[in-house]
């Protein structure tokens, strides 16, 4: 069966109540006997010309476990699938799925809008929400995974893709249905224009505001801004905000059995958001402290302002750094030392 | 011991012979401190170089002293790496042991004989010390004489700055903080002075950092950031224009001298922001030059703008550049750096953890320089907030974090001592009637702050102590009446190696004891810290986690002699190989993709290694090496034979029989064990009952082979077999 590579034209789709017929007996007469001779020919017809119509609304095929059994699972096939199976619900919490489907899409409309593209190879995706039962006939327990079903014969070791070792880059990806099926597909990224139109708006507005206020610029050279928002960025970043954006922790754990609700990890290994903002008002409050406490000694208020001042400070930093200590210790098992409160 | 510590406000009544002997002093006793303090291992165990990468380095210094500069500049290592080897010349920052050889050249010329190994174990706490003065001279430069000693004082105990720092950890990052330090303060200098001379210096000390640590691309984006936020806050003048087209030409013909460096400089995305700040400052200055001579002030009110557009749009897309190439390097999630525990993110309790009060109070210290700015604070500013960001993205990079949490804390308590601690002037200007209720809330408030010092100083010994002296090549355990055992496995293994095999052996061990083995048994090995060829740790990762058959072909392949492992199921050791193993599964497949990290599960996805732990798991060679014999081995009357005191479990396999390897040597503790890969044997053993003298048989053989072409090697040796058993 080496008939599969008579090419159909991609954006000449026989969409129109053709698809119960098989094209290629009506078309091309001179093969139409030997083809004949196979009894899987039309039906295999009809599932490439069904899949082409699909592809041909989007680049990506959505299956759920009845279209995967009946043009993925079931034997008589000439087209290989490159599958992704994943979880992008969001109850699921999969944060790696939503890149990797990123990249999928973008591998697959590569594919889709190429001038090589032909019936060879489809991309198709399976949710675990719409299709559970594939994930259990397949065994599988990880998501996202990607397999490729070949056109012959059963998928086998290297037909599952190397998600931890190779990544899911859509180049990779590339590399790897290069490998499996012999279709070269090149990489084309539609500009991510996100970033920079943000920017640009954001220095329109800047910009803007600069303009309608150009007759009194002082806010540009307002140091208190600039000093605010230094301290800003700074306890942002010692406060392990940054840790919260890579690993994306729950915001507390509510434990199911008590229904309590605790705010700090147990663990010095790991926090929960809530924990990180309340170390965050601790930093600020004893760096507040300290600054009080110079302002009370050089500002020029009155004497009774200023003792207010000193004594706010000093509580401050007392108060708030021998509580940051105490969660400190709580966290840190085996740590001896706290200060006023334990 | 506390270090001493002084609110040594301006001291204008002082004449400044106390005031310079008085931090002559201090500075004096922040070395005496820092250096002890990084004594404990030292004074625990001995004078051993610690952990992984200081081994390779202590090899290197040591081929550095007996053979000489050139040679070591040109050392081809055979040792390593196995069958490939490593150019290690090329493939190194050689500042540090070019520094340890240095001094070790130098005491030797006086006869001061100390060994190289002594040389290395102390080069990084006698560093600390210059660091102290450099942070010292960099922060006087920034606020005044009582922060930078006040800084110095910080920077010395710090557990941020200790933690890399400690005797016998010989590694780039005990003289790299120095080095940035220095290259900060001359830099800070010549931006002031805007002579030529201190500019050099700057070069020079860049020099010594880009010799000594990866992270000088650090400074060569700093300096010109600094720069660049200079002309756009239109602080431009003669002396920062001197001091960075000075900088940025010598330095970066210096630092294209190191040979691991090379080209980069003016090939690589990192250092192209230094090169498109030079021309804008050029550019600039040309500008400055025209409109003196010109008198349009339109026109140059129009280049002006025309310029800075055009210079934040570069500038911004190289940030965005790079920042996007971050992002995706951080996407591409390679196993093998994901598995180094220092390329994580920070969480709020080791920026803790390693600052203490610092972490909280150097924010007051930031706003104080913003507040009262001047070109030197823009500096610090952006030293900052650039050091934060990336302590936060790596916590290995908490490193470069620390220096400037020290100085900026340094200003925020001197601030506060400067105006509370009793400056006797300041008393008589408000005579006021209420004063002494005023000297009470003063004194309550000097007392706080240092007792707020103080705490400082006992977290950081008490961190020092418990975090960061361990040798880890040496480990210690305590009993319940506080008495110590010593286990010295590893290195007991390591001399089993050097003086019971062959000169060439060949040592198969994952790549974490590479340097050690290098360094210690003196023998060759297959991989090592180094990391830099991922397919070669894939295959030995694939070797110990196929079955014995399977990984016997892969170890003759690669001319294995003996295997080493790191087994902790005795004492409860947890950095043992059977807790890595996943990472070698992991790994693996970037070769052949035979074992899958499922297959090593529980069908419940547990790791186990007990009866219901996956078969493939219970017949891999580091199973069977790391449990062999331990089912006869009962620790304890309350748990039975084969109890795997690391991970609570009896073990599932305790009949083990190896095949083609032979246990060779099992430390004291079972921490290191040593297997002999055989030789295959002359003869093939038959598994089956041996043939008899079967005629038909024999000629079915030999009218096989004797079909020419189609003769397979199977058929051949069929044939010297059966003539073997013929004779």
């Amino acid at each position: 069966m080496n008939t599969t590579s008579i090419p159909f034209p991609a954006r000449s789709l026989p969409a129109r109540g053709t698809a119960g017929k098989c094209p290629i007996c009506r078309w091309e007469s001179g093969l139409r006997l030997q083809l004949l001779r196979s009894p899987d020919h039309c039906g295999q017809l009809q599932k490439v010309t069904q899949m082409m119509e699909w592809t041909s609304k989007r680049s990506v095929i959505r299956m759920n476990g009845d279209k995967f059994r009946r043009f993925v699972k079931a034997p008589p096939r000439n087209y290989s699938v490159v599958i992704m199976f994943t979880a992008l619900q969001p109850q699921r919490q999969c944060g790696v799925c939503k890149q990797a489907d990123e990249e999928f899409q973008v591998l697959a409309n590569s594919w889709r809008y190429s001038s090589a593209f032909t019936n060879k190879v489809f991309f198709a995706t399976v949710d675990f929400d719409e299709g559970s039962d594939v994930f259990q006939m397949l065994s599988m327990n990880s998501a996202p995974t990607f397999l490729h079903f070949p056109a012959k014969g059963k998928p086998r070791k290297t037909d599952t893709y190397e998600l931890q070792v190779r990544g899911f880059a859509a180049e990779q990806l590339a590399r790897w249905v290069a490998d499996r099926t012999d279709v070269q597909i090149r990489i084309i990224r539609p500009p991510n224009y996100a970033g920079p139109l943000l920017l640009g708006f954001l220095l329109a507005v800047i910009g803007g505001l600069a303009y309608l206020r150009r007759h009194n610029l002082e806010f540009l050279f307002n140091k208190n801004v600039w000093a605010f928002s230094a301290l800003c960025f700074v306890l942002i970043m010692t406060s392990g905000q940054m840790w919260n954006h890579i690993r994306g922790p729950p915001y507390a754990h509510k434990n199911p059995s008590t229904g309590q609700v605790s705010y700090i990890h147990g663990s010095s290994q790991a926090q929960f958001v809530a924990e990180t903002h309340i170390v965050l008002l601790f930093n600020a409050a004893v760096t507040m402290g300290m600054v009080l406490l110079c302002e009370a000694a050089t500002s020029d208020l009155d004497i009774g302002k200023r003792k207010i001042m000193c004594v706010a400070g000093i509580g401050l930093v007392m108060l708030f750094f021998s509580w940051l200590l105490s969660v400190f210790r709580a966290k840190y098992h085996g740590y001896p030392y706290s200060f006023l409160m334990s | 011991f506390t270090p001493l510590r002084g609110g040594l406000s301006g001291g204008l009544s002082q004449p400044a012979g106390w005031q310079s002997l008085l931090s002559f002093t201090i500075l004096f006793l922040a070395w005496l401190a820092g250096f002890s303090a990084r004594l404990f291992a030292v004074i625990r165990f001995e004078s051993i170089i610690h952990e992984f990468d200081p081994w390779f380095n202590y090899r290197a210094t040591h081929h550095l002293t007996t053979n000489g500069f050139y040679e070591f500049l040109n050392w081809f290592d055979e040792r390593a790496w196995y069958p490939l080897g490593r150019i290690v010349g090329g493939t190194v920052y050689p500042g540090l042991m070019v520094t340890a050889g240095l001094i070790h050249y130098v005491l030797n010329l006086l006869h001061v004989t100390v060994h190289i190994r002594d040389v290395c174990v102390f080069l990084a706490p006698v560093f600390s010390g210059l660091t102290s003065i450099s942070t010292f001279l960099l922060t006087k430069e920034l606020w005044n004489q009582g922060a930078g000693l006040m800084a110095a004082c910080f920077i010395a105990i710090v557990p941020g700055y200790i933690s890399r720092s400690v005797a016998g950890s010989f590694d780039n990052e005990g003289i790299a903080i120095f080095a940035l330090q220095f290259t900060y303060y001359l830099w800070v200098k010549s931006v002031k002075t805007g002579s030529v001379f201190w500019s050099i210096g700057c070069c020079l000390s860049y020099f010594y950092m880009v010799s000594a640590w990866g992270g000088y691309v650090f400074i060569i984006n700093l300096i010109p950031l600094h720069v660049f936020v200079l002309l756009l806050m239109q602080r431009f003048s003669k002396r920062v224009y001197i001091a960075y087209s000075t900088f940025y030409i010598i330095g970066l013909v210096l630092s294209m001298q190191i040979p691991f460096v090379g080209f980069q400089p003016i090939r690589t995305s990192e250092h192209m922001a230094a090169a498109g700040v030079f021309v804008l400052l050029q550019v600039y200055a040309f500008l400055q030059y025209l409109k003196d001579r010109l008198t349009k002030q339109e026109f140059q009110t129009l280049f002006f703008l025309g310029v800075s557009l055009a210079a934040g749009a570069v500038f911004l897309s190289v940030i965005y550049l790079t920042y996007t190439g971050r992002s995706s390097y951080a996407k591409i999630h390679i196993p093998i750096i994901a598995s180094v525990s220092e390329h994580q993110p920070t969480t709020w309790v080791s920026f803790f953890f390693d600052l203490h009060i610092l972490v909280c109070t150097f924010p007051a210290g930031l706003w104080f320089c913003i507040k009262n700015i001047n070109d030197e604070r823009v500096f610090v500013a952006l030293y900052a907030i650039s050091a934060v960001y990336f302590a936060g993205v790596m916590v290995r990079l908490m490193l470069t974090l620390t220096p400037v949490v020290c100085m900026l804390s340094a200003v925020a308590f001197s601030s506060v001592f400067e105006h509370y601690l009793g400056d006797d002037m300041k008393r008589q200007s408000p005579p006021l009637e209420d004063s002494s209720d005023e000297d009470d809330r003063k004194n309550a408030v000097t007392m706080l702050m240092l007792m707020l010092l103080m705490m400082f100083a006992v977290h950081c010994t008490w961190v020092t102590s418990n975090a960061y002296s361990s040798p880890s090549v040496v480990l210690a355990s305590y009993n319940n009446d506080g008495s110590r055992n010593i286990l010295d496995d590893f290195r007991e293994a390591y001399y089993w190696l050097r003086q019971n095999t062959d000169e060439h052996a060949r040592v198969m061990s994952w790549w974490d004891y590479g340097y050690q083995i290098a360094g210690m048994a003196n023998r060759t090995t297959l991989v090592d810290n180094n990391t830099w060829n991922n397919s070669h740790i894939a295959l030995v990762g694939k070797a110990m986690s196929s079955n014995e058959t399977a990984a016997y072909d892969i170890m003759r392949s690669l001319d294995v002699d003996y295997v080493l492992i790191i087994f902790g199921g005795v004492i409860g050791y947890s950095g043992d190989d059977i807790n890595k193993f996943l990472w070698m599964v992991r790994i693996s497949p970037s070769v052949a993709s035979q074992p899958q990290e499922s297959d090593y599960f529980t069908p419940q996805g547990e790791f186990r290694v007990d009866k219901a732990g996956s078969p493939t798991l219970l017949n891999c060679l580091m199973y069977k090496m790391s449990y062999y014999r331990f089912g006869e081995m009962q620790l304890d009357f309350r748990t039975p034979p084969g109890f795997d005191r690391t991970r609570n479990a009896e073990i599932g396999n305790k009949d083990i029989k190896l095949k083609h390897l032979e246990e060779a040597f099992t430390s004291e503790h079972w921490l290191v064990r040593i297997y002999k890969v055989k030789k295959p044997e002359n003869r093939d053993r038959v598994e089956h009952k041996l043939r008899g003298a079967d005629t038909t048989k024999q000629k079915y053989t030999s009218k096989k082979v004797s079909g020419g072409a189609e003769a397979s090697s199977e058929g051949v040796f069929i044939q010297e077999r059966t003539q073997l058993d013929g004779t």
